[in-house]
This record gives structure tokens, sequence and C-alpha cells, in this order.
């Protein structure tokens, strides 16, 4: 047997022993028994505030805020109530949270100010996405189906996140079953961009809108999403965030509401590069409740990746050649990003072709093999409640409609597609920039948004850039150098002004706009 | 010999059938085009036309994808060759374990 069989065996063994030892199902449960450790944080997780910073705690980055809890600048509930300051007099128009735990969080904020100290996530308040499992708190998935559904466990990485010290602070908007921008169930918007709080066209990007706004807006200070078709680096983009989607199994799906079930990709969606690497170091790690997540490479030290080096003053990059696909730099903000990119010692710029059958292999036909993975989990609820899919039924039908051949070719096209982004992409660059998100999910490899600019209209602009498998390191480090040289990812929106705070006041809904189930169709992730 | 292509009507046959052999019963939504005003699902005339569109769009094109041979394969052995790749739900996590 080889070690990593044995080991797989080894920890399904203790598993399934220590379930029946219990006398609960033989499949390990969601309820954040995972055996990854704990996470390793380099001193680079803490930063000195910006001065300008201390006077309001909200400002901070997670790795100033934990800089200033471990050296008592700052207390967890301090922390917190600053935060609930601002969800009590924004939120009504941001709409970013459907539940906020403001008792639950206050508690546990005193509790965090009487504990030892245990990491840089110690008394950090999150924002959580709503299709993450919370244990004895309603987790919707902003879904008809799941609107009185309480779970009796952490999702793992939830709960690896509250071990390493984090608070929650709420759960937050998405779209309905993680399909789109953040709506109601029957698609009514609610979740608007925090850099334009009284246009809710703007898109704010989907489906982990509400984490995406609830950061950007400074009421929270980080959070989590999750990632199937661009649903962390587009809700990144489109906020001014840098979010990051790691490798398939870096991070436990165990008590995560399926979307589809080999793409789903949870990740932090977060203010910088150092902030990104600090959540995801906490919510890494094999767990027995999701085999994805075993028998891979370590962690590397992401903190360390996301600290940039400085020699005589100038900042220098891990070397890393960038690869830029043909018609990539159609923009001044894309231009202006490889520019700079390009002028940072230690990176390169090569230019990379597109795989061959590029468009074919990750367009629509061959994306929408997903779509089974979304109806299988979700028969009982087909056969029974229709209507409670909402807007976003149609793609439930659809999967059901794709036949086992159909599927198969699928599997065999990602397999191929993969085989050539290795070989005619990644065999002369280490990252390279993406167009889309959408054919690194197919793949289950890393990708990484961040900001670049705004437009003339002062909405951001981002850009992605993906690796190879298990190269987060790599992706925090290109990032973190950017970030060093830019200052895009310091600016914050402007708070929704007066007006539209007294009209939110005023009603008790107002009309943001709808999508229909047609239009879901054509949007779902 | 070429197949011809289904009519709207024989999809619209397959597809209850299809959906009514998994236990889904399209009846459950609203009939015609309007959406249900509740919960904004769609009408079962509506989602029928999407669903045609699916069935002529992705089952269609996935199900005439054929993997390709390498090159300078000879075309009497293209088919031969199509049946070899294996499919990989995972593909990232198989390069661990295909190092």
């Amino acid at each position: 047997m080889s070690a990593l069989h044995r080991r797989a065996f080894l920890t399904r063994t203790a598993a399934v022993a220590a379930a029946a030892a219990t006398g609960a199902t033989a499949l390990p449960a969601p309820a954040g028994a995972f055996t990854g450790g704990t996470p390793h944080f380099s001193s680079g997780a803490y930063v000195r505030p910006r001065p300008e910073a201390l006077d309001d705690p909200t400002e901070l980055t997670l790795a100033e805020a934990a800089w200033a809890i471990r050296y008592g600048k700052l207390t967890p509930s301090e922390l917190v109530e600053a935060y609930l300051a601002r969800i009590g007099t924004f939120d009504p128009v941001y709409q970013a949270f459907n539940t906020v735990l403001a008792d639950q969080a206050r508690a546990a904020a005193k509790a965090a100010g009487r504990r030892r100290h245990t990491g840089p996530l110690h008394g950090i308040p999150l924002a959580i996405k709503d299709n993450y499992w919370t244990a004895g708190v309603r987790t919707t998935a902003n879904s008809y189906l799941f609107q009185d559904f309480v779970p009796p466990a952490d999702a793992t990485a939830v709960a690896r996140l509250k071990a390493a010290g984090a608070i929650v602070l709420g759960k937050t908007q998405m779209g309905p079953l993680a399909t789109t921008r953040a709506t109601t169930p029957d698609g009514r918007i609610t979740t608007v961009n925090a850099w334009t709080p009284t246009i809710p066209g703007t898109d704010p990007g989907g489906s982990s809108t509400g984490t995406a706004t609830s950061v950007a807006g400074r009421m929270a200070t980080s959070g989590t999403g999750t990632q199937t078709g661009g649903s962390i680096t587009a809700p990144s983009n489109a906020q001014n965030l840098t979010g990051l989607k790691p490798t398939m199994g870096r991070v436990s799906l165990a008590g995560i509401i399926p979307l589809s079930y080999t793409r789903d990709h949870p990740g932090p969606l977060a203010r910088d590069a150092k902030d990104a690497a600090i959540m995801l170091t906490a919510m890494a790690g094999e767990d027995p409740a999701d085999p994805r997540t075993q028998g891979l490479p370590p962690l590397p030290d992401l903190i360390e990746a996301a600290t940039p080096a400085f020699v005589r003053g100038k900042v220098r990059a891990r070397r890393t050649r960038v690869g830029v696909l043909p018609g990539y730099a159609t923009s001044a903000p894309r231009q202006a990003l490889l520019a700079t990119l390009d002028a940072i010692d230690g990176i390169s710029l090569v230019d990379v072709p597109l795989p061959d059958q590029w468009d074919l292999l990750t367009g629509t036909e061959f994306n929408n093999v997903r779509l089974p993975e979304r109806s299988e989990p979700f028969m009982p609820y087909l056969r029974t409640d229709l209507r409670g899919f909402g807007v976003s039924l149609t793609g439930w039908l659809q999967g059901a409609l794709l036949g086992s051949n159909e599927f198969l070719t699928g599997q065999r096209a990602k397999l191929l597609l993969l085989e050539r982004v290795l070989d005619q992409v990644f065999e002369s660059c280490d990252v390279v920039v993406q167009t889309s998100p959408v054919p690194f999910d197919i793949l289950g490899l890393p990708e990484i948004g961040f900001p670049i600019g705004f437009t003339a209209a002062g909405v951001p602009v981002g850009a992605i850039l993906g690796a190879a498998p298990y190269e987060e390191d790599r992706l925090l480090s290109v990032v973190a150098a950017y970030q060093a040289v830019t200052d895009w990812h310091w600016r914050r929106p402007a708070d929704p002004p007066a007006p539209a705070l007294a009209a939110r006041a005023m009603t008790a809904s107002d009309d943001r706009g709808r999508l229909t189930a047609e239009e879901v169709a054509e949007q779902t992730q | 010999m070429a197949v011809t292509p289904p009519t709207d009507a024989e999809l619209d046959t397959m597809i209850r059938a299809r959906l009514a052999s998994l236990g889904i019963d399209l009846s459950q939504l609203p009939p015609g085009t309007a959406a249900d005003p509740v919960t904004g699902s769609p009408g079962q005339a509506s989602v029928l036309a999407s669903l045609r569109s699916f069935v002529r769009g992705s089952v269609t094109t996935l199900a005439a994808f054929q993997l390709p041979a390498p090159a300078g394969t000879d075309p009497a052995h293209a088919a031969a060759y199509s049946q070899q790749p294996a499919p990989m739900l995972y593909p990232s996590i198989s390069t661990e374990w295909r190092r």
C-alpha cells in the first residue's frame, strides 16, 4: 500500500471508528473534526498599522488589526463594536448581511479579550457567506429550500477559522444557491456594490456578493466566499478587494451547501494579499470529512509569500514569469498592470498562447458539463418543490437532462484541457493572466483577483492571475509585490450619502430591480 | 445517414418524459410563460424553451465531441485512439498522484 493510500485509509478508518463509537452515521460529518493541525502563521502576519488607520479600527487590514490586538492597542470588543456600529448605520443601504450575530460576536469578543492570544485571527470579526454551515445559526444559501435550515455543526472551514480565534460577525447575502449576484430567491436585487450604493444596477459581483460588500464597506475585516464560476474573483474585482480561490482540495467543502461539487472552491475575500494569505492559512488543511483534501502537498508559507522583500528601498519579487495571453492588454488598466509588473525586479512578462481548442473546451457547452453535479444532490428537492428553487431553477433541470455519455465526455475533456494548459502555457510561465475565471474553475486551478484601477465612473477594475496546482504562494507573491508599488488596494469607498440612508429608513423595501429566471439561466455561475 | 433533428414537440415530449422518469413533474410550475408571482420560478412554457435550447446546444455539442488522436495518426485509427483518454473529475488533484 502506498504512503498516500495508507494515509487515506487510516484517516478514513479512524473517522468511521469514531462515528461507530458514538452511534453516529458511518460517514464523517462536517463537525470541524479536522486533522490538519494548528495552522502556522509566520511573524509577517502582524503588520504595524498605518498611523491614519489607528483612528478607525474598521480601516485596519487584518494584519494591522492582528498587530494592534497582539500589542494591546486594540481589544477584540472594540473592533467588534466598531463593525457593529457601521453595520447598524450602513447595512440598511448595503444589504450585505442576512443575519448579524451581534450578541454572539460581542460574547466571543469578550471571551477573546480574556483568553491567551491564539494568533493573527485572535478576535478578528469575519463575514461568512451563507452557504457555509454555522452551528445553531440559520444557513439558507439564500434559497427557499433552506430557509429554515439550522445546521447542527460548523462547516470545517468555519470551524478552522474559529479555532484560530476568529469571530463570526454574521452571514452574508449571496446569489440564490450561489448562482448570480445577490438577490432574494425570487430575483429581487438586494446587495449593492459598496462603491456605488445608490446605483443598484452596478454589478457588485456574484455570488459572494454580501461578503464582498461587507469587506469593501468596512463592515467586516475579511470574509469567506465560494467560487464555482468566478464567485470569489468577480466580486473581488468589482469591489476593489483581493480574493483568493485556492486549488481544489486546499480547503474542505464539508459543510458547504453544494452548487457543483467538482468546482466549488471555498476561499477568502480580503483587503490585500497579506490578509488573503492569513485567511487561507487558517482555512486550508486536511479534513477526514472531505477526501479531496487528503494526500495533497503541504501548504506553503503563504504569509511569507505575501510579504514582499525590499532591496535598497525597491521591492524585489520572487523570480516569476507572468504569462500574457493573446489580446489581453485591451484596456488602459490592463496595460498599466503589465507595465507595472514588468518594472518589478524579479518579474518578467512572457507571451503565451491560448491552448488548442481553448474556446471550445472552455465555452458554454463544455462548461455546462458541471450541471448534473447541480441536479444530482438536489433530487429530493426537484421531485417535491420545483418552485422552491425560485429564479434559479433552470440550471438544475438542465443538469437532469444531460446524459451520462455527455457527462463522461466532459470529464475526458477536462483532463485534455489541463494537459494543454500545463504543456502549452505553464511550460513557459509561472502565473498567467486570465480573461475569465471559468477555465481555471473547470480545472480546479488557483486564481487570485486583485484591484488594478477604476473606471471613469469610479467603479473598481480588477485583474485575475492563475497558477499551476497548489501554487497559491506564487500568486500571492506576485500580487504582494504589485501592491507594494501601487495603492489601489488602500482605497476605500465613501460611506452611503445621507439621503440614501434617510430613504432606506423610510421604506421597508425598495425596488432595486429584479432578475428573471431566464436572466439567471444566462448568468449562473 | 444524417439523423433528422428533433422538432420542438418531440423535444418537449422527450424532456417531460426524461424528467418524469426521474420523478420530476414540470406541472409543479405555472402553465404558460409567466413566472410564478411568489417565487419567480419560470412558467412551464418558458422553461421548456430553455431546456430545448440546452439539448440542441450543450447536449448535442458534447455528444459530437471526439477526443483527439495524436498528431499524425492514421484517420482509420482515430476512433480507437479517442477511447483512450481517461475521464477526470478532479484534474488538478490528479496531478499530485500522477507525479
